[in-house]
């Protein structure tokens, strides 16, 4: 699997991976939680822990730990990098 | 008139960044604490003493915004603007700084009062995490002051300066952020003159570039003309930035924050990985995540039954002998006898309900303290959404197990409404403590641990199949997991034992009056011979259908109070906890089935009464008594097909 280039879902990236967040289209609550959490369009993103089957999945944003669900972390638009 | 010496001060931060941990050291209260977001739900309110000054202290749940997204958020600044503390102090965990100070920024905009504790310090030296508080000070014009709040450390420095803040006043910092967003608050504030409200004209301006409901249902109302102005406002900021303008201003804040930690902080961890994250290899891993779950929900269970087990008899062998020592000195009296029935209820009750219980609370305990909580609402999140539900439930669930009351309570957490309920009413089906009583006392010891253990997976096989049920009765989407993950921390010893103490204490003051009045009043029926009527009455369930000997009637009964009292109250009514005389194995099954489900105690129906209405609650109690004994019954048929 190719590491860079261009845009797919937040779930689609591996376990130490990393990438640039695009667009975030998770409804507008949520968006503005992630965005007050520091995970705005712009902010970088490593994956820390993926699951089995389609359980969520852990990153890293602003130096810290978050948790996301699948379904919200498939609505997420990274730039592998 | 504000009593010059009286200070008003409100602990604000955002979640498991240790609030109230600061609280319980100025007010010296024990109110729990844990290593996850969300462990307080309700504001606590404490009083200090300190050097002429009688301070107020609030300890608020943890936020991350002050935008009306969550009840907790508008609670939070309803409070910081109406009530106008002296001080806020903003609790900032240094392990997390960035994040942490976005919420610090959005504190600044209220221009209150504020002060910043930056508190896990210790943890963050340990991570290689340097802060410059001076600089950072300089950064907000705020006082920076470190802390470690479960040692105390900087802790009376922190008071001391809420006390120079409240004698000498200071000027809040003012916030400044980028050129376009600073000419559209401008642009907006200059029109939000005498508007009668509390909030400065800048918060206003900026809460309404930010969409906030609240204030836009407000200004719509009392200046409807300004809300064409906010939306070509909101359009320019949307066409610089090219996204809602309500991110625009988290993002600005984001920005800022990460300027600020870029300045002020520097990173040398000194090895590549921490223990927590070490730790986090195996505990979070896609499969060895599941099997060090199940070894460690476990290992509590076997801990809890083992540890009960031997307390148990150990116990036992004390309190016969004082049985002998009663009959020798005090004799057998009618008087005598029934003093000491009393007295063995009290007995019975610490003797077969506390070794069990105890254990169970510290366990849990150490257990959220530690950190491992989050895991398992990580390990879980996928599972739970087939009931409807998210991973977070699981908090409530694992809080549920010791017991039922702060289970409840804590399904605040979840975020709509809809799986409050949901959540609450699966939890009043989670066995508590109480009732491990009767599955480890009566089953595991009499049949088999085995045994006891397939309860516990009957119970979970229960509650999954009822949360299928009720998440396709109660309509509407399950909300998605967003759950900070904390870094796994060194289980705060004082907290466990304060916490534990509670338990105890708990135990003294209600459990055992209760016996006590339980067991003078089951002796009152006998004596006036009213048993073998209130036994007939209900021996339709219980000898007919359930398969029970017929004084479990009067049991079932009093177990609503407590379900431990089930059989506690029998022991003492048989004068013996050698159950096995009275009960065969298939009827202590059935009874442990029974009394997992057959009705939430009174204290978790007046928590349901209180958050849900009693109408909700009557519906539950009503359905889970039908239920349970509906069970029981095809339980007891079936397993009275084999010979146990
Ligand atoms: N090592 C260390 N641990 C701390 C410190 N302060 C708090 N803790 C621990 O951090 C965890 C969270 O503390 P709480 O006081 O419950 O945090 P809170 O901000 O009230 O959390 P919520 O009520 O969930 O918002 C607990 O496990 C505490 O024992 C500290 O300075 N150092
Ligand atoms: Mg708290």
């Amino acid at each position: 699997m190719d590491t860079s280039g261009k845009p797919r879902s937040l779930i689609d990236l591996q376990e130490g991976q990393s990438g640039i967040v695009l667009s975030l289209n998770g409804g507008r609550n949520l968006t503005k939680r992630l965005a007050d959490l520091g995970m705005g369009p712009g902010t970088r993103i490593t994956v820390l822990r993926t699951s089995l089957f389609s359980g969520p999945v852990q990153v890293e944003v602003t130096g810290s730990k978050l948790v996301l669900g699948r379904g919200l972390a498939s609505k997420i638009l990274v730039e592998p990098r | 008139m504000k009593d010059n010496k009286r200070i008003s001060v409100v602990l604000a931060g955002q979640g498991n960044t240790g609030k109230t941990s600061i609280f319980n050291y100025y007010t010296g209260s024990h109110q729990h604490t844990g290593n996850w977001a969300g462990k307080t739900i309700e504001k606590l309110e404490g009083t200090l003493y300190y050097k002429d000054y009688t301070i107020d202290v609030l300890d608020l749940p943890g936020i991350y915004s002050l935008t009306t997204l969550s009840v907790e958020e508008l609670i939070a600044r309803e409070y910081i603007i109406k009530h106008k503390p002296d001080v806020v102090i903003n609790i900032v965990d240094a392990t997390n700084l960035e994040r942490n100070l976005i919420f610090t920024l959005q504190l600044l905009e209220l221009e209150c009062p504020l002060i910043i504790a930056l508190n896990m310090v210790d943890i963050a030296k340990k991570k290689g995490i340097e802060i410059d508080t001076g600089k950072l000070q300089e950064k907000f014009n705020a006082p920076v002051i470190p802390t470690i709040a479960k040692r105390g450390t900087g802790l009376t420095e922190l008071m001391d300066k809420v006390i120079e803040v409240k004698e000498n006043g200071h000027e809040p910092g003012m916030i400044r952020y980028g050129r376009e967003i600073e000419s559209c608050v401008d642009e907006l504030s200059a029109e939000l003159k005498n508007t009668g409200l509390l909030y400065s004209e800048r918060w206003i301006a900026i809460k309404l570039l930010e969409k906030d409901s609240e204030i836009t249902n407000t200004i719509s109302q009392i200046r409807p003309e300004l809300i064409r102005r906010k939306e070509t406002l909101e359009k320019r900021l949307e066409e610089i930035h090219g996204h809602d303008s309500s991110l625009v201003i988290s993002d600005e804040r984001s920005h800022y924050a990460a300027q600020i930690v870029s300045e002020t902080a520097i990173m040398r961890p000194h090895r590549k990985l921490s223990l927590s994250d070490r730790l986090d290899i195996i505990t979070t891993h896609k499969f060895a995540g599941y099997l060090v779950m199940i070894l460690i929900v476990g290992g509590m269970f076997l801990t809890v039954f083992k540890l009960g087990n031997w307390l148990s008899s150990v116990l036992e062998t004390v309190f016969s002998s004082w049985h002998n020592w009663w009959i020798a000195s005090v004799g057998e009296t009618f008087l005598a006898s029934l003093s000491w029935s009393a007295i063995e209820g009290v007995l019975a009750l610490v003797e077969i309900a506390l070794p069990y219980i105890l254990p169970f609370y510290i366990i849990l305990y150490i257990l959220e303290e530690w950190g491992y909580i989050a895991r398992i609402s990580f390990l879980m999140d996928n599972l739970m959404h087939k009931i409807g539900i998210h991973g977070k439930g699981c908090i409530s669930f694992i809080i549920g197990l010791g017991c039922n009351v702060p289970g409840c309570l804590s399904c605040r957490i979840m975020e709509s409404r809809r799986e409050r309920f949901l959540t609450a009413v699966l939890v009043t089906l989670v066995p508590c403590s109480a009732v491990s009583v009767i599955v480890f006392g009566l089953v595991g010891k009499y049949v088999g641990l085995i045994w006891a253990f397939g309860l516990y997976v009957f119970a979970m096989v229960i509650i999954f199949i009822a949360g299928k049920i009720l998440s396709k009765l109660l309509p509407g989407e399950p909300v998605e997991l967003i759950m900070p993950m904390p870094d796994y921390k060194k289980p705060h010893l004082k907290a466990i034992l304060y916490q534990t103490w509670d338990a105890l204490k708990e135990f003294i003051y209600i459990a055992a009056p209760i016996v006590i009045i339980a067991g003078v009043v089951i002796q009152a029926i006998n004596l006036a011979g009213w048993m073998p009527a209130i036994s007939r009455f209900m021996s339709p369930v219980t000898v007919n259908w359930l398969g029970l000997p017929a004084i479990t009637g009067i049991l079932l009964i009093f177990g609503i109070l407590r379900k431990e009292l089930i059989l506690v109250m029998l022991a003492a009514y048989l004068g013996t906890t050698e159950f096995a005389e009275v009960l065969t194995p298939v009827q202590m099954i059935t009874l442990a089935v029974v009394s997992m489900f057959y009705v939430p105690c009174i204290a978790t129906v007046s928590v349901l009464w209180k958050e849900y209405g009693w109408k909700r609650a009557l519906a539950v109690t009503l359905i889970e008594i039908l239920f349970a004994i509906l069970l029981a019954g095809l339980v007891y048929r079936l397993l009275s097909l084999f010979d146990l």
